[in-house]
């Protein structure tokens, strides 16, 4: 079994495709795109928050203190464009005449000073991401009520003190009780098993095509039939050596995140990233790998026995493919707002490690659903690597 | 040395197979099955080099599979010095060596990796890795690329290791499967060489090809399949007074003819 583990593991490890999956991805590739994402992201947000909203005020007459504040905003630009007949409001927004369009009620002053309600419109294109339009407006707004709702108090005879009671009768002081590392586990914590579970089973899935498929398609699999070695013994090694691989990807990749974290922590001074990390403790780190264990091998045992009953490298990848959205659902699951880990959940492999992720990072997990989740995980693994041993032993799968 | 008796082996037959086949029906369907095999019986002896003859697809392969262990037969029996292969699969693989017609060669190994992991799985020991198997590579002319990756060797450089690999662990019985296909000449005088070397050491060498001149230099019996049954086996010399033919091909030729009326009469 080891020979034919060490044979493989040499193998594999001499080849450009294994190392990039293995290496490559996690280290550079990833904290790459994210950082590229972040990028790209943050102009984004910087653009939006730097843009001049070209606006135009309908009916500005009627509240002439809105429509000086507004045309002396630094964040807003006044532009003339006649709304008639084909080139309506929505048209002139859609075709990027114009930002925003502020339709001021015709008989605003008289409802006003009537003390009635009065309909004001504004019109924008909402989709943007940012919401920086409606933010900016709804802002200047509020300032504008406020004024409103003071003229009002001091018409009906009230002071200042009281207006301030009336808008807000009660405050609220916010007493957050959970600490840091809590609210990034929630937050983060589901997003971690979302990149660390796909990961393991894509640094499981090449080794796999290569030592099954691949095999196969090479004509050297007939070969390895032919020594004394056992089937079993034969299946072991290729088994963990397509575990030691989704393993190995799954190591670097949370030591590149923890070492990019750090780095960015340093390099932007946020330091509650580089706290938080190290709140998090290196046995939870471990156990985080740990966890991974059985889900590597559900991955290696399922992936070979697929692997060995194609045919060729091509048939595999297409076999592969759908197991993807298998594993996915239940890593979504983590991130699911209300659930956490219990006695069910962690029964179900998969999810069972995507929320005891989650609940470690956090710091909330009860250490003793680690019992069925490891138990749940690992007969699931024996099944698939029984599974396997069966395969290996029928010509008619060798020998499609 | 080697004795196959009887060896019987069938196939289901997919049903999408079935329906590509119907037009050019082959006598050996049989329902749901393929009798790829029907009582096919050859021997050789310690020393003797057989070459098995037969058209493409008609069971070389399997009966060699069969006899390296790869295949279960349905019924029938191969002895080597008396040990059943069916029986005692794992005693048998140390006494067999096989080369496919694939290389069956790992391609990111060296050839000195790819032949000391085959040998390490027969158990041969390190020293013999390490004082004995000079011989062999020096035999077959690779000593100067045993550590070149073999995905980087031609593919004559990469037939000589491949030959190199199956007889690392002494085997009593040496089976080629066309182990010239796509070689050029040197390396193919190389590879008869070889054969003849350990013939003369008593291995058994059985020789599948479609190259009636290496039958010709090289062997001593003469096994015929044709469509899945033995068609001939025994010696050269019968073999073309039986066919009434010195000439090899037309001997082959003439044997075919004759067994196409056989083979009808069997299914």
């Amino acid at each position: 079994m080891w020979l034919v583990f060490i044979k493989e593991l040499i193998e594999l490890l001499r080849d450009k495709k294994t190392l990039f999956f293995i290496i490559a991805l996690p280290m550079v590739i990833f904290p790459v795109v994210f950082g590229i994402m972040a990028l790209f992201g943050s102009n984004a947000a910087l653009q939006e928050h730097d843009k001049v909203i070209r606006y135009v005020l309908k009916n500005g007459d009627v509240a002439p203190e809105f429509a000086t504040k507004l045309f002396y905003h630094n964040d807003f630009k006044e532009v003339i464009i006649e709304f008639s007949g084909d080139n309506s409001i929505e048209s002139a927004i859609k075709n990027d005449e114009v930002d925003l369009v502020i339709e001021l009620d015709e008989d605003f002053k008289n409802q006003f000073e009537n003390d009635k309600i009065s309909d004001w419109k504004i019109y924008f294109n909402g989709s943007n991401i940012f919401g920086g339009t409606k933010r900016k407006v709804e802002t200047l707004l509020q300032e504008y009520v406020d004024e409103l709702q003071q003229q009002t108090f001091a018409r009906l005879g009230l002071a200042a003190e009281q207006f301030e009671v009336f808008k807000e009768p009660i405050k609220i002081e916010e007493i957050d009780t959970a600490d840091d590392r809590e609210s990034f586990g929630e937050q983060l914590g589901g997003f971690i098993p979302y990149i660390l579970i796909p990961l393991c089973l894509t640094g499981a899935m090449y080794p796999a095509i290569d030592l099954g498929a691949g095999e196969k398609e090479r004509g050297t699999i007939e070969t390895l039939l032919l020594t004394p070695i056992s089937r079993l013994s034969l299946v072991l090694g290729k088994f963990l050596c397509i575990t030691t691989t989704a393993m190995m990807t799954a190591l670097i990749t949370i030591f590149s995140m923890v070492l990019w974290s750090f780095i960015i922590g340093q390099l932007f001074d946020v330091s509650a990233v580089s706290e938080i990390l190290k709140a998090v403790g290196w046995s939870d780190y471990g156990l985080i790998v740990l966890l991974l264990l059985p889900i590597s091998a559900i991955f290696a045992s399922t992936l070979l026995a697929i692997s060995i009953y194609a045919s060729s490298y091509k048939e595999a990848q297409n076999y592969m493919g759908p197991l993807s959205m298998f594993v996915i659902f239940p890593v979504l699951v983590a991130m699911m707002p209300g659930i956490s880990l219990n006695f069910n959940w962690s029964l179900v492999p998969i999810a069972n490690v995507a929320l005891a992720i989650k609940e470690l990072l956090k710091g909330t997990i009860d250490y003793t659903f680690l019992i069925p989740i490891f138990a749940s995980t690992g007969v699931f693994a024996l099944i698939s690597l029984l599974f396997c041993v069966y395969w290996f032993n029928k010509e008619s799968v060798l020998f499609r | 040395m080697i004795s196959v008796e009887n060896l019987s082996k069938s196939f289901p037959i997919k049903a999408a197979k079935k329906q590509m086949q119907s037009q050019q029906r082959d006598p050996r369907e049989q329902g749901a099955k393929f009798n790829a095999l029907n009582n096919v019986s050859f021997h050789c002896g310690k020393g003797e080099v057989l070459g098995l003859l037969g058209p493409n697809g008609a069971g070389k392969t399997t009966a060699l599979r069969i006899l390296s262990t790869a295949l279960k037969p349905d019924s029938g029996a191969v002895i080597i010095n008396g040990i059943d292969v069916i029986k005692n699969p794992t005693l048998a693989k140390q006494k067999i060596g096989f080369l496919s017609g694939k290389t069956g060669l790992y391609g990111r190994l060296t050839a000195r990796e790819n032949i000391e992991f085959f040998a390490k799985l027969h158990g041969v020991s390190r020293e013999y890795l390490l004082n004995d198997a000079d011989e062999i590579y020096q035999n077959l002319e690779i000593t100067n690329y045993l550590d070149r990756r073999v995905e980087h060797l031609s593919t004559g450089m990469q037939q000589k290791v491949s030959i190199a690999r199956a007889v690392i662990h002494k085997p009593e019985v040496l089976v080629l499967d066309e182990p010239t296909t796509g070689l050029d000449i040197m390396a193919t005088e190389i590879i008869m060489d070889f054969v003849q070397l350990i013939r003369s050491q008593g291995t058994a060498v059985i020789f599948s090809t479609h190259h009636l001149d290496e039958v010709a230099l090289l062997a001593d019996r003469v096994s015929i399949i044709y469509q899945g049954t033995s068609c001939f086996d025994g010696g050269i010399a019968e073999f073309q007074q039986q066919s009434r033919e010195l000439d090899l091909r037309r001997a082959f030729m003439n044997v075919l003819q004759g067994a196409d009326a056989n083979v009808a009469s069997l299914y």
